[in-house]
């Protein structure tokens, strides 16, 4: 709370620092005269010159220490929401709140260039928007020395977004994992169960949070690991543990994400009719997936994309749809959305999370889309695999959880990644849980994710 | 205060500048050009309008009311149809067909109160009068009868006195129009015709005065709308939304949201909006630029919604930029009130079209033409307009004031006469 409060001035001065300038130079030298009124006018200019030189470096000094509190706290509180939920298991040294610190130590030498660069990228966000975490680039040098090649290879990756979708993370930092325990040996004295999380896992946790905040599907993954971790008994043979972590990872990535792509895409893809219109927004694998099923069931079916100018993800789709045979009718943003909806069938989205209270968090664009179809009275359908579920977040509005675009983050532009669907936006959701008809309704959501998760937690 | 004073692209200042010179059809013709080519759009598309309508009144051949209504309805009817995505055309048309109406039923009334005779000797007389009267749109030169509506007031003053000699004397002027308007009633009855004429001229000055100062006075409400302290989210803000967030700027402090269509792609050089940006920030208004599409992410923060009308239909809804549409939509989802911006004479007694609100554009800044293959493939659909259904509107903040939708027949029926209102531009040949 503390850095809280400290916090939003001095990320108020930053915002207004450019745009500002000369106001501040306005009341820099007036309280001067005020002080000594005996100085000839020479001395008061030079005198108030040295004062505006002083109160300068001093601003900028605040908005360096102020950059680290918020950036350690932006990354706290995504880390802290992933580690929050296995309680005691993760407050030993590492324990949300002490991230900071236990990071400075080995750092310290090189921590300010970072925090140079950090306060130009951060200095340009809105104030009104300074709460929201944003990716960003950590030159390899500046990283802790014991995060994992791998890992740090797929943290450059995803904060160039190069490793875009909530999956794709998931399954990259999943497969990085893996490399990491594979080539963790536990040191004497120790064991496994007590010495990795802290010593081996938490470093890299905490790289791949700083180059981009974590996504909801990496946050279940590391609490379902941690987890498992805890389970071994304190003397379990290295060999033997790292055997069972290696499978869990195996058949996570099997069950969690290949077999549950396969199951909502066949199950999505009854949901298409010969004749349809399916309206869809952007691009996402699952929607992908579940149209190409739709065609190989052989259906018949059209698609209109409508894409976000600024993303273009659309584009790579529709090519691939048309190769499949599909026909796609493409509308590179949201101009005439109530034309396309209206003329659209049914809707399907895909989601990148779902929130405890059934609000959907998707790509920016999506919650417009919704609405639109909601109006017009259109079925809509998201996608979304169960390790995307968030069963303690609630968000009912894109600002409470949500991330900046480093690449439209200037003066000029300015751009949110997600927004928040309401449930009351959706017909339904499939997901890879349920069989059947693969629908549930968004609010049934909190009770789906206790039936499923709650044998994994005991 | 002259419409010639508002900035138009360099084209449509050409185009105005050459109406003088030009003979009428020559003009009708370089206009249609410009909007065919979508030269001249929206407001300047009014404003041309009404410069075009004033030509055909001074200088095309009429020898009574109906015939110069059909004149104007004629090439009305050809301007709205080189340009159906602009109604605003028709409701300038029908705005100087209305005028036309007026300050006909105000002469024969003048009539009626002298005498019948006199009326029907001045038809004749000017039945008589046209043909070598409106010679000039085959004659060369640069000096018709209407010199540029800026040009000095005193310059034809001196050849005032009415006559039959002078009516057939050709330099009857716009000018002189201030005198026969004040004293519409003691009008002569042979110069009927010319009064008519400069009454009309006149008239149509003042719509034009009317489009020009439509948006200060738009302006003019920006500090009842808007608050201290406020977030307001401008949609591809218009001249006339600019104009009101500078004019706010200079008395409260908020924040805006610019919202650009601009083609991220294409936007290497000039940021958008860098002018207006610059001018809010200057009165300490702070401006943040969203590249985005969807809106309802920044929603939350938004207090209120600003775009500009193309068109209110007489429904009470709008034809927009594309995407303001979807502005509208995602302040009502989180029932943040939208303010409409628009002249009075953006009130289009019309149902809204479907085609209009539709209508595509270029799809070459979305998707490159050096991808043959997914060209051949894609069916892109890139709309430029969007209609806003009237419920999302909250409120229409015209010249005249905020309105709501319930006073919008009002308004309508205040400015177009009935029987224009049934016309379409579009539809009849």
């Amino acid at each position: 709370m503390a850095t809280e409060g400290t916090s939003a001035p001095a990320v108020a001065l930053t915002a207004q620092a450019d745009g500002q300038a000369v106001v501040a130079h306005a009341n820099a030298p007036a309280p001067a005269p005020a002080d000594t009124p005996q100085l000839t006018p020479a001395q008061l200019k030079a005198k108030a010159k040295a004062e505006k030189a002083a109160r300068r470096a001093k601003v900028k000094e605040d908005k360096e220490v102020v950059a680290a509190a918020a950036q350690s706290q932006a990354a706290d509180a995504k880390s802290g929401k992933g580690k929050g939920r296995d309680g005691a298991q993760t407050s030993g040294p590492q324990g949300p709140g002490k991230v900071g610190l236990t990071h400075r130590p080995s750092m310290s030498g090189r921590r300010p260039s970072i925090l140079i660069v950090e306060k130009d990228i951060r200095s340009s966000i809105p104030e009104c928007f300074s709460h929201l975490p944003m990716a960003k680039r950590i030159p390899l040098s500046q990283v802790h020395k014991d995060v994992h090649p791998a890992v740090l290879s797929i943290g450059q990756q995803m904060s160039t977004f190069a490793i875009k979708d909530s999956i794709s993370r998931l399954e990259a930092t999943l497969k990085a994992f893996r490399k990491v325990i594979e080539s963790y040996e536990t040191p004497k004295g120790n064991s496994l169960s007590r010495h990795f999380v802290p010593h081996a896992l938490n470093p890299q946790i905490e790289y791949l949070t700083e180059c981009r905040p974590m996504c909801f599907s990496m946050g279940n993954a590391i609490r379902l690991l941690k987890a498992k971790v805890n389970s071994f008994d304190i003397d379990t043979p290295e060999d033997e543990a790292k055997e069972g972590l290696l499978e869990m990872i195996e058949l996570f990535i099997n069950e969690r994400i290949t077999l549950a792509e396969f199951v909502i895409a066949r199950n999505a893809a009854k949901q298409i009719q010969d004749g349809d219109l399916v309206l869809t927004y952007g691009s996402h694998r699952l929607v992908e997936k579940t149209f190409l099923r739709a065609r190989g069931d052989g259906r018949s079916f059209s698609v209109s994309i409508i894409d976000d100018p600024y993303d273009r993800g659309g584009q790579v789709m529709a090519t691939t749809l048309r190769k499949a045979g599909i026909r796609v009718f493409y509308s590179p943003n949201l101009g005439g959305l109530k034309t396309h909806v209206e003329r659209a069938t049914n809707v399907i989205l895909g989601a990148e999370a779902i929130f405890a209270n059934g609000s959907l968090h998707a790509a920016a664009g999506t919650a417009d889309i919704a609405v639109a179809a909601t109006a017009a009275s259109k079925k809509v359908i998201a996608l979304c695999e169960t390790i995307n579920f968030d069963r303690e977040r609630v968000s009912v509005d894109a600002l409470t959880y949500n991330e900046i675009d480093p690449e439209q983050n200037s003066a000029e532009s300015f751009r949110l990644l997600y927004d928040t669907t309401r449930d009351h936006y959706i017909t339904g959701v499939i997901t890879e849980f349920e069989t059947g008809s693969g629908n549930s309704p968004a609010q049934a959501i909190l009770a789906l994710l206790r039936k499923q998760e709650d044998p994994a937690l005991n | 205060m002259a419409p010639s004073q508002t900035t138009y692209s360099p084209s449509m200042e050409k185009l105005v500048k050459s109406l003088k010179g030009q003979t009428l059809e020559a003009s009708i013709e370089s206009f249609i050009y410009l909007l065919k080519r979508r030269q001249v759009k929206g407001d300047d598309c009014a404003d041309a309008t009404a410069h075009i309508l004033r030509q055909v009144v001074a200088k095309s051949k009429w020898s009574d009311v109906d015939q110069l209504l059909s004149r104007v309805q004629t090439v009305g009817s050809r301007l709205a149809k080189a340009a159906p995505h602009e109604p605003i055309i028709g409701n300038i048309v029908r705005r100087v067909m209305g005028l036309i109406r007026d300050e006909a039923s105000e002469d024969r009334n003048a009539d009626d109160f002298g005498s019948e005779a006199a009326s029907d000797i001045q038809s004749l007389a000017t039945a008589i009068a046209p043909p070598s009267h409106s010679g000039p749109p085959q004659r060369p030169g640069p000096v018709p009868f209407r010199p540029p509506p800026l040009t000095s007031v005193a310059s034809f003053h001196i050849a005032k006195p009415k006559s039959m000699f002078n009516l057939l004397s050709v330099v009857e002027t716009a000018e002189s129009t201030i005198t026969a308007a004040s004293t519409p009633l003691s009008q002569a009855a042979p110069t009927s015709i010319h009064a008519l004429r400069s009454e009309v001229l006149d008239g149509i000055e003042e719509i034009m005065d009317e489009i020009s100062q439509a948006d200060d006075q738009i302006a003019g409400f920006a500090d009842i709308q808007i608050f201290p302290g406020d977030y307001v989210l401008a949609y591809l803000p218009s001249r006339t939304v600019e104009r009101f967030l500078v004019k706010a700027a200079a008395k409260r402090k908020f924040t805006v949201f610019l919202v650009s269509l601009e083609n991220p792609n294409t936007t290497t050089g000039e940021a958008p909006y860098a002018a207006l940006r610059k001018k809010l920030s200057s009165s300490g208004v702070k401006t943040i630029s969203i590249a985005s599409n969807g809106l309802m992410a920044y929603m939350a923060r938004i207090n209120k919604v600003v775009f500009s009308a193309r068109v209110v239909y007489q429904n009470g809804g709008l034809l927009v930029d594309s995407g303001a549409s979807v502005a509208a939509q995602a302040a009502k989802a989180h029932s943040k009130p939208v303010i409409a911006l628009g002249g009075v004479y953006k009130f289009c007694p019309e149902d809204p079209s479907d085609e209009i609100a539709g209508e595509a554009g270029d799809s070459s800044t979305y998707v490159s033409y050096a991808e043959g293959l997914k060209l051949d493939s894609l069916e892109v659909e890139n709309t430029v307009a969007d209609y806003v259904p009237p419920e999302l509107v909250d409120v229409y903040l015209t010249n005249l004031g905020p309105q709501t939708r319930h006073h919008l027949a009002a308004i309508m029926a205040d400015h177009y006469k009935p029987e224009d209102v049934g016309f379409s531009f579009l539809s009849n040949e």
